[in-house]
């Protein structure tokens, strides 16, 4: 029987799951009985003379994502990406190269653009993580994302978490970039749609109102 | 991705003792190493995170220059005054490579000990001269992106472009392992596949990058540096030259550096020799052009190289002449 390396699961009961169910499933067991061993993740007993050693099973990780503490028990192996998006359930951050190649994964640690998927999840502990979902929401949208619909600047959708996030830390640090700055903003962000036109003129656009 | 430990030393010395007891592999931000994880082309049980290390994170200067710490960003050390007014070829080089997100991510001492992109060696399927094997698969094989100098034994090329500007600028490389410090020039520092095939630099078991020194009598005004990519964002030079006129101030001390054609950045004397004797004008950059790829054996997909390099040289040393782009 084919076991699938990651799961642990056989294929053909993967199948069956949902993966969405699946995931949920987990969380929810992970969730129950987390201990929280201070200073342990973070590596911050700097007197002992013995390094910590974390894992291969799960520790408890305490993060800051979007203004709040979630706290979740992953293995220290876990990408900042997959604890957000299997672990917190913020879906929002997109995984699709996994290998820092595309930026769908972006995230704003301390206010700078990062691949999520490339880092560990241990690696951003004490840091200010923001994701798309701490950005806008559908019923309150940041200008940025009004400004993508306006100027119809996604197709299939699927890179825009990581334009939005890119381009909302390219106008924090430049509030009216030209058109040179903001392709050097978007640089690490693909889009096989090709869409790239029209997110340069969604950031003009809330260039202009003076948004963010 | 198998599930692996991860170890937190907070000393040099503890990541050191780590090393050397199970030659765990050391991870600085992880953008490279994470990748051949996930790749299965390295297969850990365990990861020395070096990120809690104190004392190796920051630029600072003293007497003898500026020194970047090894886990210094690599979009911090791109946006350092220190570094864009004494050696601003290294700021460019550095502005322009991967994307905004690896350069907030990757450290510079991450990046000079990356492995190289040869997809025959980051393949879990291959064997060679560089992970254990014997022969070099892009030689008879796919090799359009590799070496066209000191390609006999392995092909790869040197992945960093700040590599080959370091050397230019007289770069000094500080390691440290459990026996003490050693400063290696950089020069010296990327190690040929016939000085040892499996190596990429010059580190022993447990010894690790702490610092790179860029000397204060090397600060240089008159540099030169031209890249070609197949794209302008997150790409890997194709080739690149680095030219530094009066390195210091010194009238007559060049540099001519090429990045990604070889192993390891290639110093080019010959070249300095032409810069050497008199005012660069159109001959002289004609010389350059002529000379710049001798000695190349190009294989079968990437003899380009040779004409793209006699395209960059001229560039880089208009540049670094003050002269309009010809």
């Amino acid at each position: 029987m084919a076991m699938n390396p990651e799961s642990g699961l056989p294929d053909e009961q993967r199948e069956k799951v949902s993966r969405r169910t699946f995931i949920k499933g987990a969380s929810a067991v992970a969730a129950v009985g987390v201990v929280q061993i201070p200073g342990a993740a973070a590596g911050i007993d700097k007197a002992g003379v013995e390094p910590d050693i974390l894992g291969p099973g799960p520790v408890s990780i305490r993060l800051r994502v979007n203004r709040s503490d979630l706290d979740v028990e992953a293995p220290p192996s876990t990408t900042l990406l997959d604890l957000l998006r299997d672990h917190h359930g913020l879906t929002g951050t997109k995984r699709v190269c996994d290998r820092g190649s595309c930026g769908a994964c972006t995230v704003l640690i301390d206010g700078r653009v990062v691949d999520s998927c490339s880092m560990l999840a241990i690696d951003a502990i004490g840091s200010e993580i923001t994701t798309i979902e701490g950005i806008g929401t559908p019923e309150n949208l940041s200008d940025l994302q009004q400004a993508f619909i306006e100027t119809d600047a996604l197709q299939c959708g699927f890179c825009t978490p990581g334009m939005v996030v890119s381009c909302t830390a390219l106008l924090e640090q430049n509030p009216s970039p030209d058109r040179d700055q903001i392709r050097q903003g978007i640089a690490g962000n693909i889009c096989r749609c090709g869409t790239y036109q029209n997110v340069i003129e969604a950031v003009e656009y809330a260039s202009r109102k003076g948004g963010k | 991705m198998k599930p692996f430990q991860v170890a937190l030393p907070s000393t040099i010395d503890q990541a050191s003792k780590l090393q050397l007891k199970d030659a765990s592999p050391f991870m600085a931000a992880g953008t490279d190493l994470l990748v051949r994880i996930k790749d299965y082309v390295t297969v850990p049980d365990m990861i020395i995170d070096l990120k809690r290390i104190d004392g190796i994170n920051g630029i600072t200067s003293d007497d003898r220059g500026v020194w970047l710490g090894a886990l210094t960003r690599m979009h911090d050390v791109a946006v350092s005054e220190k570094i864009q007014q004494g050696y601003p070829a290294l700021a460019e080089t550095i502005r322009n490579a991967a994307t905004p997100q690896i350069r907030n991510m990757a450290t510079i001492g991450g990046n000079i000990c990356q492995q190289p992109r040869c997809w025959y060696l980051r393949h879990e399927g291959y064997s060679c001269a560089k992970n254990g094997g014997s022969g070099c698969w892009a030689r008879d094989g796919e090799n359009e992106f590799h070496a066209i100098f000191g390609n006999k034994v392995c092909a790869v090329v040197q992945p960093s472009n700040a590599a080959p500007v370091l050397v230019a600028y007289g770069a000094v490389i500080e390691v440290q392992g459990s026996d003490g410090k050693r400063e290696i020039p950089a020069g010296e520092f990327f190690v040929t596949p016939e000085q040892d095939p499996r190596k990429d630099v010059d580190l022993t078991s447990g010894e690790l990058v702490t610092r790179i020194l860029l000397p204060a009598e090397n600060r240089t005004t008159r540099w030169g540096y031209s890249e070609a990519r197949e794209k302008q964002s997150f790409d890997w030079a194709l080739a690149s030259v680095t030219v530094l006129l009066d390195r210091g101030g010194r009238a007559g001390e060049h540099r001519v550096v090429l990045g990604a054609v070889s192993p390891v950045p290639l110093r080019r004397k010959d070249l300095e020799k032409i810069l050497a004797g008199g005012a660069v004008d159109g001959d002289r950059i004609s010389s350059l052009k002529k000379k710049v790829g001798e000695g190349a054996t190009p294989l079968s997909g990437n003899g380009y190289k040779v004409q793209m390099l006699q395209g960059l040289i001229g560039k880089a040393v208009r540049q670094a002449s003050g002269q309009k782009e010809g």
